[in-house]
């Protein structure tokens, strides 16, 4: 009966923490369709919204709601300027430069936050003022309970927003042919730029709900960066069901593997996962949505 | 013809003056230079600042008790970038300076170790913090220690849980990194000395974000103490907190990390009751409790050991300087050596040939966001 418990318990741990990386790895992927780049910089919009709410909410002690929306909006207008200051004076170049330029903003993200806010890691409170809910042996924290919400509302909301609304669908049609989007009169800089705002609130929120479990530090970007990069690949690049998908599995292979083989490998799974897949099956569980012709 | 005249006459009032004012020999030589190597810039510069501030605060007192032999001390600071080739780069500039007649160098084992052979190649009296017991065992004549080596937090972790807390069933938790797996094997090999075997050995990788399985295997173990060498804070405060949810209430006895500023303030009541190890701690003597007055007074800040060491660095360099009248490296190695029962603010020195001083540690406890002392355990050996 306890290693019954036990193991739901690993589970449940595994699954709140691939939500994480699922939530990250939608806004790589959302950001690849648009403009076929990775985003270096995607683990820094995570780290750059909990430092927000960590300067709303402890910082100048709004109430957590106001808190929260305010850490989306700062998101917001800055997904707008990375779009203009790291992509669009690239966009007519290879992949190769954004590339860089993602990396560089990377660097100058982490430091900038740095320089403000000092190396010390932040505490941050959790949604909920319970700490969380004993059922039998298992003991389902709040906030992982809240996150697991939370990533399936947006699982829910992504999916409507792109299949069911005309702005995800010219969102799609840009991704998918940027030169006959134009034809068809679609904005294409601007769509880019919503999707760039997109996926920093998206980063941002991940950043919001980790900070009270991870806590909010200038390195917790990279950490959950690297997982779900890893997530995006498992479940096809530019695929938004395989980030979902992909960050789950993961979440669930790295617990289970450090519980039942070894700890001190957890990472290792979690990368070892990742190098089967591009050895088997590279484009990943789900594909891409378009394939490219010879 | 006039101009070059007026130039000695005021040139001889200036030495007359000087000598009636009886502070001819004082200012007629050079200040003597202690150079620091220090992490002003990069990711542990916040501790750079602590540790330029605790050495001040030694030096501005050997200055007003009147210098070293009849002249002036000044500090030479050279930044090492929180970096080993830093690290490299600032001490030889410091040798290349020959008014620099003693260092005192950083505080991480790894700069120390990077820079050890550049030390010994340039056979100057270096103070150092590094806790890597190795450091001060590389035939280094020249690096003396100022704080307690790690072999010393792991007997006191094991002296203080098997006599005081009376455990017997132990749980070691660890980084894999080189400061945790050299903390587990020391902390391995004292309770041995005790005839005591764990229970449970555990290691988890820096940054861990779930210690759920590592939690899981405690509790499985049944062990009634966890002894740890955790390198970061936050996995302490990760730990700390999946520990109490899952119902583990065994005894818990880290290495300085638990205690931290930032792991306390992480971890918030999930590290109430836990004891920790530090060299330094505001109440641990009176020694202690009169520097902390002080660096409070100056500097409007709570000490800690990144500056506690620095100002225990400076003393000792200070008086190996003095009790050997001399600034050669060879008289100045003897008298620091020679230094036995002398009280600095982080405990009783005794230096050994190793250029080891100290050989104990202060267990503490946190209790409500507070580190409290509990007590002060040395070793003669």
């Amino acid at each position: 009966m306890q290693t019954l418990f036990d193991n739901l318990q690993v589970l449940f741990q595994g699954l709140a923490l691939g939500s994480i990386y699922a939530l990250v790895a939608l806004g790589f992927v959302l950001i690849i369709r648009a403009t076929n780049v990775v985003n270096f910089a995607q683990g820094d919009f995570a780290m750059l919204g909990g430092y927000a709410m960590v300067l709303f909410f402890t910082g100048l002690s709004w109430p957590y709601w106001l808190a929260f929306v305010a850490a989306l909006a700062v998101m917001a207008v800055f997904g707008v300027l990375f779009n203009y200051g790291v992509y669009y004076p690239l966009r007519h170049r290879s992949f190769l430069p954004v590339l860089i330029s993602t990396l560089g903003a990377s660097i100058f993200l982490q430091n900038t936050v740095l320089a403000v806010f000092g190396p010390q890691p932040r505490p941050l409170d959790k949604v909920l003022s319970i700490d969380g809910l004993q059922v039998g042996g298992v003991f389902l924290d709040s906030q992982y309970l809240v996150i697991l919400a939370v990533t399936v509302a947006m699982v829910a909301f992504t999916y409507v927003f792109f299949e069911h609304t005309l702005l995800g669908k010219k969102l799609q049609a840009t991704s998918q042919d940027k030169d006959m989007a134009r034809l068809l009169g679609i904005p294409v800089a601007a769509m880019i730029t919503i999707t760039f705002v997109y996926s920093a609130m998206l980063g941002g929120l991940a950043g919001v709900l980790v900070g009270p479990i991870l806590f909010v530090s200038i390195g917790m970007g990279s950490i959950i960066a690297l997982k779900a990069f890893a997530a995006t690949i498992i479940g096809g690049f530019g695929d938004v069901t395989g980030a979902i998908v992909g960050g789950l599995l993961l979440g669930v292979i790295e617990s289970l593997a450090a519980y039942h083989i070894s700890v001190p490998y957890k990472d290792a799974y979690a990368f070892l996962a990742l190098f089967l897949f591009l050895l088997v099956r590279p484009q990943g569980i789900f594909g891409e949505k378009v394939s490219e012709k010879a | 013809m006039r101009h070059r005249r007026a130039v000695l006459a005021c040139s001889a009032a200036v030495l007359v003056v000087g000598a009636g004012l009886g502070v001819g020999p004082a200012l007629a030589q050079d200040a003597l230079r202690i150079g620091l190597v220090n992490e002003a810039t990069g990711p542990n510069a916040e501790a750079g600042v602590f540790t330029h501030n605790g050495a001040k605060l030694a030096l501005d007192e050997i200055n007003a008790a009147g210098g070293l032999l009849g002249r002036k001390v000044e500090l030479k600071l050279e930044d090492n970038q929180s970096t080993n080739p830093g690290t490299v780069l600032a001490f030889s500039k410091l040798f290349g300076d020959k008014s620099v007649v003693a260092v005192i160098g950083p505080i991480r084992s790894t700069q120390v170790q990077a820079a050890s052979p550049t030390i010994m190649k340039a056979g100057i009296p270096t103070m150092i913090g590094g806790s890597d017991p190795s450091l001060t065992k590389v035939n280094n004549r020249w690096v003396f220690r100022a704080r307690p080596n790690d072999s010393y937090s792991s007997r006191v972790i094991a002296d203080f849980g098997v006599n005081t807390l009376k455990k017997q069933k132990w749980a070691i938790l660890h980084s894999t990194d080189a400061f945790g797996a050299g903390g587990k094997a020391a902390l391995e090999a004292a309770l041995k000395t005790y005839g005591v075997t764990p229970v449970l050995v555990q290691g988890y990788t820096n940054n861990s974000q779930d210690f759920t399985p590592v939690v899981l295997a405690i509790k499985k173990s049944g062990a009634d103490v966890i002894g740890s060498y955790m390198t970061n804070s936050p996995d302490v405060g990760i730990f700390a907190k999946q520990l109490r949810q899952l119902g583990v209430s065994a005894e818990w006895i880290g290495s300085s990390s638990v205690a931290s500023v930032t792991a306390v303030q992480l971890a918030g009541p999930a590290l109430d009751g836990v004891h920790g190890v530090t060299d330094f701690n505001p109440d641990s003597s009176p020694e202690a409790k009169a520097y902390s007055a002080k660096y409070r007074a100056a500097y409007k800040l709570e000490p800690d050991v990144y500056s506690s060491w620095a100002y225990d660095a400076m003393r000792v360099l200070a008086m190996g300087i003095a009790n050997a009248k001399s600034t050669d490296p060879e008289a100045v190695r003897k008298a620091i050596i020679a230094i036995k029962g002398w009280k600095g603010v982080e405990g009783t020195y005794n230096f050994d040939d190793n250029g080891d001083g100290l050989r104990g540690y202060n267990v503490i406890q946190v209790g409500g966001g507070k580190v409290a002392f509990i007590k002060h355990i040395d070793f003669k050996d």
